[in-house]
């Protein structure tokens, strides 16, 4: 891909994360001027456990090309069990979304603790480059219109 | 139209260098609901702080947005100052333009664009804000200790000495714990029971402790502040009102032949015993199924010899109920059993070193009281087959620590010191004896605890081998000892005439059946989670409940007491208030609409959500809800995305708050 | 049968067991069936019991005008005996105060059954009070009871996607799914929420979206399968096909069907450490 074709299209990524790990992974990818692209909105949750599907699928309804879903890594949740509760609801939810032909390539899910501001640069540069070559969310914004 | 002021921060430098701030401060002012957007080279400073509050009062502000660093950073500081300017201080958002834009984009104009963006989506939110009061939590100034081991006896004097009840709860006959039946202690050689009894004493005799020994923890309700503790009082069948601790009925006592757990199966005892000679409460218990009365109705010899008539084959367990406004749990360790069926699957046992079946294989607390002036040998080290004084000793350090195949995969941290210490005992009293040690690494950080260890090599003459034993086996009367020794590069065979296992220190038995009930998280291993390592060392995620001494991990007397005083501190700083305060941002059920199916019930890792009923003036059932009990709620929310029809929301990360986010993308 | 179902339900009224008996109708022969609630002995003789006898009736015991009734019996097919267990389980009913009646079923629909009666696997119902009639019908044997899933997926996600567009471009947002589901209980339902509007209420491509998949997600672990909703949509969506694959879902990763056993936790609102996760990074 061209250097003009890449800026071309800037996706808009929406971020759900808890506010105990992967927020703070990402203050610490901040700490430590980890570089990755401008393109993802944080929204600080407590909790993943507190991240509803519906949030999801506004997110898309808002013109959002990709949805990233982070939190503590299993065992490591700040409430001892959110990220568990959640990881049951996103099983579900993402084979839903699969039977009715919602692109998964448009959400992540990832495990990104407070020490990992390096794997959430490197997370955040890989799905956005992902997102640019997906080009528009096109079938969303279409049911949208 | 909401009058939100919008706050920029240069950070110096930090933010200003990649963020055009003055672009974003003209783009933000155009965003519907902002009265206005100012900029300023450091927000966090007194000036800014200033010019915050001037603002919130010249400008009638309903709401500000922060722009500058992490909320985890500054949320405090900028709450604080709304607050001080007569705003609530949960009205005040933060957008992250640092952490998260200025240090991880280069190119000025992508990040100045996405500093507006992330500034919108905090204004979006903040209109949604609502202002919210600490919650306020009535406080039982009582402090429940469970477990009366040193730590819990230290917890215990600690916070009585402060003025506050404590109800003492030990599962035991007598309190005292381990440390009542060590012998010497490192790195002192000081006696632990000289030590440890005037305490006990104290403990028994304080104003403001009540004491329940043989009783156990049934269950515990309610929260920070105010806990309901039933507490089982298994039955005794002595009277303590009436006992006066004569000690005639174990003396007169027929039955002799059960294995004393004091002395770890190294003696025997009677039916009807004193735990030890010094226990506190100084009263018997009759073990139930060791009494010929109780289990066959014939006997009774004690109840005839005893003159205050304190025996009472009747006797039943007792449930009784406890306020409590706090919680220490000091339940202590166990040592790993060797070559014995495992509790935990896990553990496959060190069958090869023959404990249990060679009787003069022990571990290393049957070798304190061995060594102890109480103990069974009246302090004199002989063995346990023949009463012979062994003349060559094996002492085997790491047995079953820092194996994950056969054991634990953490150190014991205290072997290393107390093999030193049986070293040093035995060679006390058997002068021309030999003691052999076989360890991996000796650990001995903690003042005077090397020298303590060269004291036992170079004084005490105790040859030790860096090297793991392989088997041991019993040939005409020795234990035959293999190892290598890795320095030398040997193998080594030593004729033993005894052999003393330093076992892994495991969590006590139903320690995470206990945590269970206090809603404390604990390891693999079944030792207890503190709150943070390093900055919550005793406080754990279940609020009002602390831990000290060997339930959170292995740790030595010094450690157990300095974290027991630690434990108690913190009790003491949560009793220096009259009432509690807590974070608002908690959930909150709308119960006129929620359809009682209680999936939050069943989510709730606090348990803070519970089935209630409303009832109308005349006491008629309206209709069943669930309810969030605020003392319980952590705030994680996850209450609010199990509900379907979102009758739970969370305050401070409510639905209209987090839709109005997304709405501004 | 029919005489043994009245005659059951006549002793129950006479008897003042209960006092309303959730049963089928119908006012006239060619007439649809529909609910009925008998209150008085006499009125027993208003049930029927045929092949047209769909409608899953536990829907009506969380009614709050069925509730005032008092102590209800109520007929049960072996499907929706199973939308009785979820009831209990998420404490909408209290097992206690019901009277089932199981009714022994060889599946509705004349002259051809309906889709989930050919692979139904409850002919006899279970956990009921009183069984009439029996009945020899099995499940199939190695039947997949996903069949329609797996065979839908084998469609390219385009394919799938431009298929419920299809279907969701002709809801109406009637909520007659929600109104026959018996696991739709709620007193205010997210859709009807405004503050903030979760789900656009308009019937757009794009609040259709988002209701028919809050629809389907929130009977996750739940739904019976008792194929109301597909029956009663007016603009005959297969919705059955979505719920189904969330019960697929489940069963699959958490070995969980709902509506099977009332002692087992639902698969919504607890956890296992060890679930799989290998969608996450």
């Amino acid at each position: 891909m061209s250097e003009t074709e890449k800026t071309a299209f800037e996706p808009k990524i929406v971020a759900y994360v808890c506010n105990w790990c992967t927020y703070l992974g990402a203050d610490l990818a901040g700490t430590n001027r980890l570089e990755y692209p401008s393109n993802v909105r944080i929204v600080r949750l407590p909790c993943t456990g507190r991240i509803d599907f519906n949030l999801i699928i506004k997110a898309f309804e808002m013109g959002a090309d990709m949805v990233v879903v982070s939190g503590c890594h299993p065992g490591d949740c700040h409430y001892t069990a959110g990220n568990y509760h959640a990881r049951r609801r996103w099983t579900l939810f993402r084979d839903l979304l699969e039977t009715m032909g919602i692109d998964l390539n448009r959400i992540h899910f990832a495990w990104i603790s407070a020490a990992e501001g390096k794997k959430f640069a490197e997370f955040i540069t890989e799905i956005t480059d992902k997102a640019r070559q997906l080009g528009p969310y096109q079938a969303y914004r279409e049911i949208c219109e | 139209m909401a009058r939100i002021g919008v706050f920029i921060c240069w950070c110096g430098e930090n933010i200003a260098r990649t963020v055009d701030v003055k672009r974003a401060t003209e783009e933000v002012e155009q965003i519907p609901g902002v009265r206005f957007a100012i900029d300023y080279k450091y927000m966090c400073s007194d000036p800014g702080q200033t010019m915050v509050r001037d603002k919130i009062i010249a400008e009638r502000l309903q709401g500000l947005v922060i722009a500058s660093c992490s909320p985890h950073m500054h949320m405090k500081t900028f709450r604080a100052a709304a607050k001080a300017a007569g705003l609530n201080p949960y009205l005040v958002e933060m957008a992250n333009i640092r952490e998260h834009c200025s240090w991880v984009h280069q190119n000025r104009e992508e990040a100045t664009a996405k500093a507006v963006e992330l500034i919108r989506l905090a204004v979006g939110k903040v209109i949604q804000d609502k202002p919210l009061d600490a919650i306020k939590v009535p406080l039982t100034k009582r402090a429940l200790v469970i477990g009366a081991g040193v730590a819990g006896i230290q917890a215990s004097l600690d916070i009585a000495e402060a003025g506050h009840e404590v109800v003492l709860v030990e599962r035991e006959p007598s309190i005292g714990g381990k440390m009542a039946g060590l012998s010497e202690t490192f790195p002192t050689l000081d006696c632990s029971q000289c030590i440890l009894t005037p305490r006990m004493v104290e403990t028994g005799q304080h104003p403001n402790i009540k004491l329940y020994t043989w009783s156990e923890i049934e269950s515990v309700d309610g929260s920070v502040g105010n806990f309901t503790v039933t507490i089982r009082k298994k039955a005794r069948y002595i009277d303590m009102s009436k006992c006066t601790g004569c000690g005639e009925c174990w003396n007169k006592c027929p039955m002799s032949k059960t294995l004393n757990d004091f002395d770890y199966g190294l003696s025997k005892r009677k039916a009807i015993y004193l735990a030890f000679p010094q226990a506190v409460p100084a009263r018997p218990v009759i073990d139930k199924n060791a009494c010929t009365k109780l289990k066959t109705g014939k006997c009774g010899i004690c109840a005839k010899v005893c003159a205050a008539g304190a025996i009472n084959y009747e006797d039943q367990d007792e449930i009784v109920t406890e306020q409590v406004g706090a919680i220490v749990v000091a339940t202590g360790y166990k040592l790993y059993s060797i070559g014995q069926e495992q509790d935990n699957e896990k553990y496959t046992g060190y069958g090869e070193y023959g404990y249990g079946k060679y009787p003069d294989v022990i571990d290393a607390l049957q070798f304190e009281r061995l060594s102890s002036a109480s103990g069974p040998t009246g302090g004199e080290i002989r063995r346990p087959s023949d009463g012979a004084v062994p003349k060559s000793v094996v002492f085997i350090a790491c047995v079953g620590s820092r194996d994950p195949a056969k054991g634990v995969s953490y150190c014991s941290k205290i072997c290393c010191m107390y093999t030193a210490k049986h070293t040093m005992l035995y060679k006390h009293k058997v002068h021309e004896g030999t003691a052999h040690v076989f360890y991996m690494d000796i650990r001995a950080g903690g003042k005077n605890y090397d020298e303590f260890v060269r004291r036992a090599i170079e004084k005490d003459g105790a040859k030790y081998y860096r090297g793991r034993v392989s088997k041991i086996t019993e040939e005409n009367g020795k234990l035959i000892v293999r190892a290598a020794d890795t320095l030398a590069g040997v193998p080594v065979t030593i004729e033993a005439d005894m052999v003393v296992l330093a076992s892994a220190m495991l969590p006590s038995t139903g320690a995470t059946e206990l945590a269970q009930k206090l809603k404390v998280g604990y390891d693999e291993y079944g030792f207890l989670s503190e709150s943070h390592p390093k900055l919550r060392p005793v406080e754990t995620n279940s609020a009002g409940v602390f831990i000290c001494g060997a339930c959170h991990g292995p740790k030595d007397i010094p450690e157990a007491v300095a974290q027991a005083s630690a434990a108690a501190g913190k009790v003491q700083v949560m009793f220096a208030r009259n009432e509690l305060t807590r974070d608002p941002e908690i959930a909150k059920i709308n119960e006129q609409n929620c359809a009682a199916c209680y999936a939050c019930v069943r989510t709730c890792p606090y348990n803070a959500i519970e089935k209630a009923e409303i009832r109308d003036r005349q006491g008629n059932l309206v209709k069943m809800t669930a309810r969030v009990n605020p003392g319980l709620c952590m705030g994680c929310g996850t209450c609010v995305a199990v509900c379907p029809s979102k009758s739970a929301d969370i305050d401070g990360f409510s639905e209209s708050q987090i839709y109005e986010m997304i709405k501004n993308l | 049968m029919i005489e043994e179902i009245r005659q059951t339900c006549r002793t129950l009224l006479e008897a003042g067991t209960v006092n309303v008996v959730i049963a089928y109708g119908q006012s006239n022969p060619d007439g649809p069936v529909h609910p009925i609630f008998v209150t008085k002995p006499d009125d027993v003789e208003k049930i029927v019991w045929n092949k047209q006898c769909f409608a899953n009736l536990t829907t009506y015991l969380t009614r709050k005008e069925v509730k005032s009734l008092g102590k209800a019996a109520i007929l049960v097919k072996g499907c929706d005996a199973r939308s009785l267990v979820v009831l209990v389980q998420e404490s909408q009913v209290e097992r206690s105060d019901v009277h089932v009646i199981g009714l022994a079923c060889e599946g509705v629909g004349e002259p051809e059954l309906a889709g989930k009666c050919r692979v139904c696997e409850v002919h006899m119902p279970v956990g009921v009070d009183v069984t009439i009639g029996s009945t020899e019908a099995a499940a199939p044997e190695g039947q997949n009871r996903y069949a329609l899933v797996d065979e839908f997926m084998k469609k390219s996600p385009e394919e799938r996607m431009a298929f419920w567009k299809q279907e969701f471009e002709r809801c109406v947002r009637c909520y007659a799914c929600r109104g026959v589901c018996p696991l739709c209980y709620c007193n205010q339902c997210i859709v009807d929420k405004n503050r903030p509007v979760v789900i656009d209420t308009s019937a757009t491509l794009k609040g259709n979206f988002a209701w028919n998949i809050t629809r389907a997600f929130h009977l996750a672990g739940r739904c019976v399968s008792c194929g109301e909703c597909t029956r009663v949509c007016p603009a005959g969506i297969d919705l059955r096909m979505l719920n189904a694959s969330l019960a697929q879902s489940a069963e699959k990763h958490f070995n969980y069907r709902a509506g099977m056993d009332p002692e087992t936790p639902p698969v919504i609102g607890t956890y296992n450490a060890e679930d799989k996760e290998n969608f996450i990074r």
